[in-house]
């Protein structure tokens, strides 16, 4: 008697894209609002956007039940730690506890792609990008998702990062200014959606800087 | 010698020596590297005058659009045209379906054409159905295309759906492919019969006629773009192609819903090159022997 | 995802098709659905196919066999009836669809019955089941016409696979007669609800009553 498997499976692909860049004093995080599976889309109005504390947001893209999960794990954890140190959590301290919430979960883990983006202690932009055990690493700037192997070679080319083994070690943030790196997000999201059956309908912008949080919109392709 | 009596020579064709190897592994669980299908919408009706035709333009290769204009309204006779849609439930890219489409339209559009000169006389709707689905139904549905042939002959019109298996079925609208069931949806609760006119005043016939036909034209053009819009393996624009007794219009792009959404005022530039690590450059003389002269080739 | 409709499926004719004799001919009787997996590919198809004049075939099984199967049955059926000059009998028609399901049995996957009328044995029905067994079908006495739509239209009753409308064929002395009866007419069995007109009717109404079903 051969042994019984189970024939369903606990995942399913939402889709969807997410590209953070970091700057000198932003940062821009932004996700597309399409939301599908198979070949059909659930709704084109779902934000993948999640903001975790006042200087830290993240972009998630994969199956919509653990990204929900992980954003609720993630907003009680800080809650608590507000609780116990009265203050915010910092984007890089946020960043260790995303890892180490995603590793806790190595063997059965959370089906979402990450990007963390926001200021660090010094106002510098700084965005994190991560596999979904929780690898996590300093960049400059990440994309993740269904469009991402469309989005990373053209963000490769514009804006060339230093190593991240050279010594002294040099600092990950793109040359741009802000306005020049919102309208590269928007251009690549227009670029994806043009190629990428799971990337459009609507796009979502956050750019946090010295003066707060700020949203933006732009119309993708809806086909 | 002997040998060459014994082997026969290939015959061309299709090669389907890899099927049962392919199944047989599969049911062992070495599944092949990626199972999905092509997404497209087509669709056709029939309206008192004659035929009406429509697709969308997407091709994809798995998640990734690779054609944003394709055609898929194929040529078969003058008079008559095909949809064409892989949906392939096995592992073929679309490429490899896009030239089965060709293949199979082509094969049969220069058949009918033969026909048409031993005959003399307008190819039939029903020959090139027979045809198709006599091609279909010998390779067993390995052949995975599934058309929509429309066309108006000496009989009228007449609009047909052909699966992969080699079945067909004679509608008055029809739909095909991923799409299918959202643009069943727009023809289930929209279409009417023959798309009739109200008033039977002669003098005002051509006028209605062209009302009529932009009637049609427009629930065609709503199908197809319910496909595009809601079923992610359809997309870009939409082709239509009517065919009325005295002749046809081929619409090519009649619809172009989904422009580029934004483009940098600044534009882009690709300046950079490969890195360049190391340069050394080692001239060949010095590490091969070169003989000059020699003969010069001979036939 | 479990809404998974396998339109891909080979198209199968999950069907009711029933054929009767009475006295002085045939009636032949068919539902109108033929599905691909969860999918009505097709709600008003004839699976009540003609061969001659007088001999006509109910279609069950793989779509495309029954198909195939009958139109190679209809063109050996017109170079017989040539070489004679005569009309074929149903009891060749019949032999004729035996001989191919038998010797193609392990490629054919459909279920016919053949029924018609000749001027040597009247009306007659025969049944070619999945081997390519032939059975020749009883007689029966009574109003079959009636019979044939009360059996079609329970059969669309209770089994999901059969649907649409009841199409009858009728072939006597004097000829065939066509019958079609509309799913939206036909008796309800089992307390159903009447049929309804498109919801989108009532929701275009000058007042719109969507509650009022």
């Amino acid at each position: 008697m051969p042994k019984e498997q189970a024939n369903w499976s606990p995942y399913d692909n939402n889709g969807g894209s997410c590209v953070a860049v970091a700057g000198a004093d932003y940062c821009v995080i932004a996700a597309d609002t399409r939301m599908s599976t198979g070949y059909n889309i659930l709704t084109r109005d779902y934000s993948k956007i999640c903001k975790l504390a006042d200087k830290c947001v993240m972009a998630s893209s994969g199956f919509q039940a653990d990204v929900k999960a992980l954003q609720k794990h993630l907003a009680a954890r800080h809650l608590i730690y507000q609780h116990q140190h009265n203050k915010q959590m910092s984007c890089p301290a946020m960043a260790q506890l995303l890892s180490n919430t995603l590793y806790y979960k190595r063997f059965f883990p959370y089906y979402s792609f990450n990007v963390l983006g926001g200021l660090d202690n010094e106002g510098k932009g700084c965005v994190f990008t991560y596999d979904a055990v929780g690898s996590y690493e300093k960049v400059g700037y990440s994309s993740q998702g269904s469009g991402s192997t469309l989005i990373m070679p053209f963000l490769d080319n514009q804006l060339k990062s230093p190593s991240p083994l050279l010594l002294p070690a040099q600092d990950a943030v793109t040359p741009l200014a802000e306005a020049e790196a919102i309208d590269l997000v928007k251009t690549v999201f227009a670029s994806a959606s043009e190629r990428d059956i799971y990337t459009g309908d609507k796009l979502e912008i956050v750019v946090i800087n010295a003066d707060g949080i700020r949203r933006e919109y732009m119309d993708l392709r809806k086909d | 010698m002997s040998k060459s009596v014994i082997e026969t020579p290939p015959k061309g064709g299709f090669s389907f020596d890899l099927c049962k190897r392919n199944e047989m592994l599969s049911k062992k669980g070495v599944n092949p590297p990626s199972f999905r299908k092509t997404g497209t919408t087509i669709v056709g009706l029939i309206f008192q005058d004659g035929v009406i035709l429509g697709a969308d333009t997407r091709a994809t290769e798995g998640p990734i659009v690779c054609d944003k204009n394709c055609e898929k309204i194929h040529y078969m006779a003058p008079n008559i045209y095909c949809c064409g849609a892989g949906t392939a439930a096995d592992t073929e890219a679309v490429t490899a379906i896009v030239i089965l489409l060709c293949l199979c339209s082509d094969m049969v559009s220069s058949q009918l054409q033969l026909h048409r000169y031993h005959t003399g006389r307008e190819s039939r709707v029903v020959t090139a159905l027979t045809l198709l689905k006599r091609h279909l139904f010998n390779y067993q549905g390995y052949v995975s295309a599934a058309l929509v042939l429309g066309g108006v002959d000496v009989t009228g019109p007449h609009l047909h759906t052909i699966y992969p298996h080699g079945s067909t079925d004679t509608l008055p609208f029809a739909t095909m492919g991923s799409g299918s069931l959202a643009a069943m949806a727009v023809f289930e609760s929209k279409y009417r019969e023959g798309l009739t006119v109200s008033s039977p005043i002669p003098f005002f016939w051509s006028l209605i006629f062209l009302f009529q036909r932009n009637e049609g034209i427009e629930l065609v053009t709503e199908a197809i773009c319910s496909g595009i819009f809601n079923d992610l393996g359809s997309g870009s624009n939409v082709d239509i192609c009517v065919i009325t007794k005295g002749g046809k219009e081929y619409l090519r792009n009649h619809l172009q819903p989904n422009p580029r959404t934004y483009t940098s005022s600044k534009g882009y530039s690709f300046p950079k090159k490969t890195e360049v690590l190391l340069t050394k450059i080692i001239p060949l003389k010095e590490k091969v022997e070169i003989i000059e002269g020699g003969d010069a080739m001979e036939e | 995802m479990d809404l998974d409709m396998n339109v891909n499926a080979p198209h199968s004719m999950g069907t009711t098709i029933i054929g009767v004799t009475y006295n002085g001919g045939v009636v032949l009787g068919a539902d109108s659905r033929t599905s691909t997996g969860m999918y009505v590919a097709n709600r008003a198809s004839d699976k009540i196919t003609q061969l001659t004049d007088n001999v006509y075939v109910c279609r069950s099984g793989s779509a495309a066999d029954s198909q195939i199967v009958s139109d190679y049955v209809r063109y050996f059926l017109h170079q017989h009836t040539i070489q004679l000059g005569q009309p074929a009998t149903v009891k060749v028609a019949a032999n004729l669809i035996r001989l191919l399901s038998y010797n193609n049995k392990n490629m054919l996957q459909t279920g016919l019955i053949v029924g018609g009328w000749d001027k040597y044995e009247g009306g007659k029905i025969y049944g070619i089941p999945l081997g390519g067994t032939l059975v020749e079908q009883p007689f029966a006495i009574g109003d079959m016409h009636q019979l044939v739509v009360k059996a079609v239209s329970l059969a669309i009753a209770r089994d999901g696979a059969s649907g649409g409308v009841v199409r009858t064929v009728v072939i006597n002395s004097d000829g065939v007669t066509r019958n079609f009866y509309p799913g939206d007419k036909l008796q309800l069995w089992h307390d159903e609800l009447e049929p309804q007109n498109s919801l989108l009717d009532i929701l275009n109404a000058p007042s719109p009553e969507p509650m009022n079903i």
